[in-house]
């Protein structure tokens, strides 16, 4: 299938666990967030390790129950994180950037939880149940047992495709090479086709379910490097 | 004397000091031009990271380093200059929000990485445009960053000096001029300033001609309002 809106509808269930790629203002699979919110799927679950125009768009739509990530904003503070946060309502289970990993880890490795060596001592143990405090079997040091999160789809934006099927990328891939290895469907959109050795792809093809072309599929936020943020498409979400 | 000019100046000369640096991840303007002044008077190669993007010089061009990042800080090799929303008595840092865990009256951006690297080997630098009592504060609302337990060191640069974490209090290294009247007007943070602290005006000539070299336009500057 090459039609995104084709694509995300067989792809995301109502309720399904969608994960988000890309970091803060770059490489956030806008396309693919606008078609999956015109699909009017009611009850996702949402996550992603840094949040901007993606998680605005999808509360927006009021098209989630839940929202999973270590932070989210846009060139300042984001508003309907914040009123989520504030509200209580969708929920949400704040993550710190390297617990969001081991999550990813513990779901490639297909395993319940991971142990992580950060995060204790702070308030996250409470707040999200996904972490516990637990004494590694061997030391009796403490460390989180962080469990598994396993996307049913993960949505990523690329600037280039090999004619293998590879994506690849010119900055850093933030957690989309973990997602692409967890998530039961990997739906990535990119900008044009390239002619790049294909041993240099950032995600092997291996991973990828869907491959959709969608010029400017990350705007309003960047894409190296075919374009930067969009501050006033930013500003209208 | 120019408050930007002291601090990234500073904060330049303590990554130039910190040789086993391998990486500083550049948080705002001005901590990247300190990051890249400090290249110029340090020996050592000193990669630049925006966040997780955008690797700018040093050894490669890492695009898939996420679990570096970690391994970087366990190891004692990445520097960070954070700007927590708050700072405690204890080194504790908050960027989610203030108000209860879970249901800030205010909430912000979130934790980011601050429970990962507030309490690592690596050195590390607050770096606060302001002094605030608002900002340093006796307990944290939110703990995003745990008490730091020693195992590198933490400094706090602001507009009233430069201070450091010795054995879980705040302790003056060197105040800005007007510095003892800031300190006074964040009482919660509890810094003890010991008679004979000296004041800096500004940083050493070279370091000086380094910020010039690399920021001849004076982006540090209006991160402080200047």
């Amino acid at each position: 299938m090459t039609d995104l809106r084709e694509v995300l509808a067989d792809a995301v269930a109502d309720g399904a666990l969608v994960a988000t790629g890309g970091g803060e203002l770059r490489r956030k699979p806008m396309a693919a967030v606008r078609t999956l919110a015109g699909l009017g799927r009611r009850e996702l679950r949402l996550a992603t390790m840094l949040g901007s125009a993606d998680v605005e768009a999808l509360l927006a739509a009021e098209a989630v129950v839940e929202v999973h990530s270590a932070g989210v904003a846009l060139e300042g503070l984001a508003p309907r994180w914040r009123e989520a946060r504030q509200t209580g309502s969708p929920r949400v289970v704040e993550w710190s950037e390297g617990t969001f990993v081991a999550a990813l880890q513990a779901a490639a490795l297909g395993i319940d939880s991971q142990p992580w060596p950060a995060g204790l001592r702070t308030d996250l143990p409470a707040i999200n149940p996904w972490l516990k405090e637990a004494a590694d079997p061997h030391t009796g040091a403490a460390v989180l047992a962080v469990r598994a999160l396993v996307p049913d789809v993960a949505l990523l934006h690329v600037p280039t495709v090999d004619e293998e099927g590879n994506a690849h990328v010119e900055d850093d891939l933030v957690a989309d090479g973990l997602l692409a290895r967890v998530a039961r469907r990997v739906v990535v959109t990119y900008e044009r086709r390239t002619d790049a050795d294909p041993a240099l792809g950032a995600i092997n093809a291996l991973w990828i379910t869907d491959l959709v072309q969608a010029p400017g599929g990350a705007a309003p936020t960047a894409c190296a490097p075919d374009y930067g943020a969009d501050s006033e498409g930013l500003r209208s979400l | 004397m120019s408050v930007a000019d002291l601090l990234t100046g500073t904060l330049a000369e303590e990554l130039a000091g910190s040789p086993q640096l391998r990486v500083f991840v550049e948080t705002t303007p001005a901590t990247g031009v300190a990051a890249r002044a400090a290249r110029l008077l340090r020996q050592q190669p000193l990669a630049l990271v925006g966040g997780f993007t955008s690797l700018t010089g040093g050894p490669g061009r890492p695009r898939d380093w996420i679990l570096d990042v970690f391994t970087l800080l366990r190891r004692g090799l990445l520097g960070v200059a954070p700007a927590p929303v708050q700072l405690d008595a204890a080194g504790r840092t908050n960027l989610s929000g203030i108000g209860t865990p879970g249901r800030p009256k205010v909430a912000l951006i979130g934790p980011r990485g601050l429970p990962e690297n507030n309490d690592t080997p690596c050195p590390l630098w607050y770096f606060l445009a302001a002094h605030s009592p608002r900002a340093l504060v006796e307990r944290v609302d939110i703990v995003c960053g745990p008490a730091p337990s020693g195992l590198g060191r933490r400094t706090l640069l602001s507009p009233a000096g430069c201070f450091d974490l010795v054995d879980g209090r705040w302790r003056a290294r060197w105040l800005a001029p007007g510095g003892d009247e800031l300190v006074a007007g964040a009482p919660a943070l509890g810094i003890e300033v010991p008679a004979g602290t000296p004041v800096r005006e500004r940083p050493e000539p070279a370091t000086l001609d380094a910020l010039e070299a690399v920021d001849p336009d004076g982006r540090r500057r209006a991160e402080f309002g200047e």
